[in-house]
């Protein structure tokens, strides 16, 4: 095929340059038919011999050019998909992961929440302790001081009364108060 | 076979009555209540003095050593209590002492037939006091009684009885104490 156009070409080519030389003057232009004829023989064997054996190269280094194009291509594709897939599979995981996170957190605060409950209600306790052992030793603390109080006011009653007797009481009266005491008092039997 | 208990028993009935017999013949009834007053004093002092108590009882020392301390300590004493307090210095019996003094007192009363009685006021008894305190305590122990009398001003006032270990307290400062226990222990709740 490629054989016939290109000695189709050729012949269209050289058509002309012969009417133009038929009527005169473009002889000097034209080429000398010596030249041209072996030139001509020589085109079409190197035409011949390149399409007979240029050609099938050149076919085989494209088809294969081609071949490995395609299958390039095919790879590339291939890849694509792959890598469409494991985005996919990625977001999948994400999103997954994502929940996974939120329920973790949700989790989290629920945990949380229920240990500050905990935590306030033995607070609560712990107070609610605190605050009745304290009232308990103010209490305390109150009745011993009344008691401190009661054993002062009879510890001084006591001194100043014994200070009196023992001071402004004569002989007399001591011996008076000997006699009402012995009649008082109880029995050795007793 | 007699055993420890009753070699020591032995050992502070013959105190004490060798005691009481010595006094006896000194000087009668005066005297011995007299040993029994100054007997009475010592056993506190060494009871509270425990140098004293460990001199007199010092095994390491030479008995005679011992009983030299005795007769230099108790030199003004009477002078049957001041021997016999020798002899057990000098035999190593000072630890009997409490139990002879208790004997002493027993054999004293059983032999005497008499009940002492201590009586501590705050100022001296005059006769009439004594009679009364004679009478009420003959009455209670149907015996013949005699009055020790004694001075102390921390009674206060009242009097204080003791006869055979058994006492009646009848002085202020008892009554005082009790009255003070009573204010004491007289609570409203604790509410003012």
């Amino acid at each position: 095929m490629l054989t016939v156009l290109g000695l189709s070409s050729a012949l269209v080519c050289a058509l002309p340059s012969f009417a133009f030389a038929a009527e005169g003057g473009i002889e000097k232009i034209l080429p000398d038919m010596n030249e041209f004829v072996p030139m001509l023989v020589a085109f079409i064997l190197i035409l011949i011999v390149l399409a007979k054996f240029g050609w099938p190269m050149f076919e085989g280094i494209m088809v294969r050019r081609e071949a490995a194009i395609k299958e390039s291509l095919e790879k590339s594709e291939a890849a694509r998909i792959e890598s469409e897939k494991l985005l996919e599979e990625y977001k999948k995981q994400l999103a997954e992961a994502k929940a996974q996170a939120a329920q973790i957190v949700a989790d989290a605060k629920k945990t949380g929440e229920s240990v500050k409950a905990d935590i306030e209600s033995k607070a609560q306790v712990e107070a609610a302790n605190m605050i009745e052992k304290a009232k308990a030793a103010i209490e305390a603390e109150k009745k011993q001081a009344v008691s401190d109080l009661q054993g002062s006011v009879a510890d001084l009653t006591v001194s100043v009364t014994a200070r009196i007797v023992g001071e402004d009481l004569s002989d007399d009266e001591h011996r008076a108060i000997i006699e009402r005491y012995i009649n008082e008092a109880g029995s050795f039997n007793a | 076979m007699p055993n420890n208990r009753h070699l020591e028993q032995g050992k502070v009935l013959t105190y004490a009555s060798v005691l009481l017999d010595s006094a006896l013949e000194a000087g009668g009834q005066d005297a011995v209540l007299e040993v029994r007053d100054q007997f009475e004093t010592i056993v506190k002092i060494v009871r509270s003095n425990m140098d004293l108590a460990g001199a007199l009882s010092d095994n390491s020392a030479d008995p005679a050593q011992r009983a030299s301390i005795a007769r230099g300590t108790f030199a003004m004493c009477n002078l049957a209590l001041c021997e016999v307090l020798a002899v057990m210095a000098e035999r190593g019996d000072m630890s009997l002492m409490n139990r002879i003094y208790a004997s002493f007192v027993e054999q004293l009363e059983r032999k005497l037939n008499v009940a002492i009685v201590d009586v501590t006021t705050v100022v001296a008894l005059d006769d009439h006091l004594r009679e009364v305190i004679t009478n009420k305590v003959e009455a209670d122990l149907g015996t013949k009684v005699v009055l020790r009398e004694r001075i102390d001003k921390s009674l206060l006032g009242g009097i204080l009885l003791t006869v055979g270990g058994k006492r009646i307290d009848a002085s202020v400062a008892s009554r005082l104490d009790a009255a003070r226990t009573a204010l004491k222990e007289t609570s409203d709740g604790g509410e003012c």
